[in-house]
């Protein structure tokens, strides 16, 4: 666990900084809507921010993870031979890392500003400061010593973040969900699509509940809940196909995968028990 | 209803493209961009690098035309569009779209008119600076037309980073621009009286406009590029706010939402949406009688789907994949003098390929 702190430390800190980046395009994107009249409610406002945090912010959180691996590895060298408060290092690391990352995406991949909210100075000075506190979270967490449940929380997390994404997909845009799977959703006639969207929902949302309870009580039952419900979507999938004749899809490997994942943070618990 | 619509439309799609025979009819071309017949058997064309080159269909020879503006050649910037003066036949007059620095600084979008004599332009002048500097040429649009009343409109796309100017009428961000060919502005232009107007607007609220063209009624058809899903077919008329980036049926190529809207009172919606994306990359609306299943079609074609999308004026809810065993990433579209259609594919090393008819 000491040897593995430091990536996981690197990942959780990106995972913060990604929600602490994601707003600043949301929001600002929110700002001008709202000037140029669009109603922009409550409602509206939190569809657009955690689409963002889940769209926007898988992509970030892969460049922000190798942005804070480089800068975090300097600064854990330079503390070596420095003497100065490695709190503040690891901060002042995190904010260059974030400020020559989001440059680079400019430089050498888009040549434009692929993010809304770094646009303005304003936009870039918060960026910078979300990587302040990125390093300075990074600090606090390599700092301490954690038992094995940190990972079992991060892994948590992370598998969460996910589900999330399809939850909001099927609460927001339904018919872009439905297309995902392969169907029209207004083809269907209106009880097949209410449904469609109720059992897919409650699906996906539940399963999140599950794995959220998990993350804070350590409890593995819900873990095991959340991968239970996946391996039967596998195995109903294949069953569909192979006894009633529907077309072969490749989505069982997903599900497979995602029954998977919980099932082995709750075995991972039992064992550590 | 347009997600819906969209769907039906891409699921019902006909990929129909092998009775079609093609003929490469010039090879190895620099990043050419656009071209216009001078005759049947030549052509006038644009390399993104800065070159204006004449090219003979029948013994493939090229030559340089001299005296042609300095681009910024990057990203999508560069030599755009050519076109011929509606009475090019008597002035030899020419139109060219190119980005170029202003002051070696940032970029921008212009349009020049020359003469072409002996090959070389002569009497070239900038008759349009773009009101949309850019540290990049992302974005250009650069797409030009004539009217019907010998004015000519000239697509400028929103530059990617400044999509929001599309909505402010002091800038040419994400407009369509109508002007005399002399460069000055019709004075019956829609937001000519607009003190808060640039009086060269004819639309606004676009995105990155590559499909321009007049059908002999005189309407007005473009289409541009949407973000992460979202082209767009519209009919352009004077004044109207096409809408972006306030709506849209796109998200951003990061994820992001751009706006969670897809229409709003006073704001146009499309006739036709592609989602996913297609890259609509150039238009001609086909009139004439050499392949007849084809008239009175729009040929739009595409970078990312790598075909021709044809679309029937009086049915603009389905369309049909042509050429698409070509399987190259097209770049331009032009019917010749007696109706051949040339394609001009995409990048470094491009080609010009001619369909013979079925």
């Amino acid at each position: 666990m000491k040897i593995a702190k430091y990536p996981f430390a690197v990942l959780s800190a990106a995972l913060f900084t990604v929600m602490l980046i994601t707003p600043i395009s949301s929001i600002s994107n929110l700002i001008w809507l709202n000037s140029v009249n669009m109603p922009i409610g409550i409602f509206k406002s939190l569809e657009v921010l955690l689409f963002d945090f889940q769209r926007l912010g898988i992509l970030l959180y892969g460049v922000v993870i190798i942005g804070f691996a480089v800068a975090f590895s300097v600064t854990g060298l330079l503390t070596k031979y420095i003497n100065f408060h490695a709190k503040y290092l690891y901060a002042f690391a995190g904010a260059c890392a974030i400020g020559i990352t989001m440059y680079l995406m400019v430089v050498l991949l888009f040549e434009s500003e692929l993010l809304g909210g770094n646009r303005t100075i304003i936009g870039k000075i918060l960026h910078w400061l979300a990587g302040f506190f990125g390093g300075y979270f990074y600090y606090f967490l390599i700092s301490k010593n954690y038992d094995y449940t940190f990972i079992i929380r991060y892994l948590g997390v992370l598998y969460a973040y996910i589900i999330l994404g399809f939850s909001l997909n099927w609460i927001f845009t339904p018919d872009t969900a439905a297309a995902d799977f392969g169907f029209i959703l207004k083809d269907l006639a209106d009880n097949a699509q209410n449904a469609l969207l109720r059992d897919f929902t409650s699906f996906f949302v539940a399963t999140l509940i599950f794995v959220l309870l998990g993350v804070v009580t350590l409890n593995p039952t819900w873990f095991f809940s959340a991968g239970i419900i996946y391996i039967c979507a596998a195995i109903f999938n294949l069953t569909a196909v192979l006894i009633h004749g529907t077309e072969y899809n490749l989505i069982y490997v997903g599900e497979i995968f995602l029954g998977l994942w919980p099932i082995f943070l709750g075995i991972t618990i039992l064992i550590k028990r | 209803m347009k997600f819906f619509l969209s769907f039906f439309i891409l699921f019902f799609s006909i990929h129909s493209s092998t009775e079609y025979k093609y003929e490469t009819v010039l090879d190895n071309l620099d990043d050419a961009w656009s071209f216009v017949f001078l005759n049947e058997d030549t052509i006038l064309f644009t390399e993104m690098p800065g070159k204006l080159k004449i090219a003979s269909l029948t013994n493939k020879s090229i030559i340089n035309i001299g005296n042609v503006p300095e681009v910024a050649y990057s990203s999508q910037g560069g030599l755009s569009e050519v076109i011929l003066d509606p009475d090019f036949d008597s002035n030899n007059k020419i139109y060219i779209t190119y980005s170029a620095k202003k002051d070696n600084k940032k970029i921008t979008l212009y349009l020049s008119s020359a003469e072409l004599k002996n090959n070389e332009l002569v009497n070239r002048k900038v008759i349009f600076e773009a009101n949309a500097f850019r540290r990049s040429p992302a974005h250009m649009g650069a797409k030009i037309a004539f009217l019907n009343d010998g004015t000519l409109l000239l697509t400028s796309g929103d530059g990617y980073d400044h999509r929001e100017k599309a909505q402010k009428l002091d800038n040419h961000f994400g407009k369509i621009i109508r002007i005399n060919r002399d460069g000055s502005i019709p004075q019956d232009n829609p937001f000519i009286s607009n003190k808060n107007a640039l009086s060269d607007i004819y639309s606004y609220g676009h995105r990155n406009m590559q499909g321009l063209v007049i059908t002999g009624s005189g309407e007005i058809y473009e289409h541009e590029h949407g973000p992460k899903g979202g082209d767009e077919l519209n009919i352009i008329k004077p004044s109207l706010n096409y809408g972006w980036p306030a709506i849209t049926y796109g998200i951003d190529y990061s994820g992001a939402v751009i706006s969670p809207f897809t229409e709003k009172e006073g704001m146009e919606q499309p006739l036709f949406t592609w989602i996913p994306s297609i890259a609509p990359s150039d238009m001609i609306f086909y009139e004439k009688d050499l392949y007849p299943e084809l008239k009175n079609n729009f040929l739009i074609t595409a970078l990312v789907s790598k075909d021709v999308k044809q679309i029937n004026i009086n049915d603009l809810t389905t369309q049909k994949s042509l050429f698409t065993d070509l399987n190259f990433r097209l770049r331009n579209i032009q019917d010749s003098p007696k109706g051949y259609i040339y394609l001009l594919t995409d990048g470094p090393n491009n080609k010009l390929i001619k369909i013979l008819p079925k």
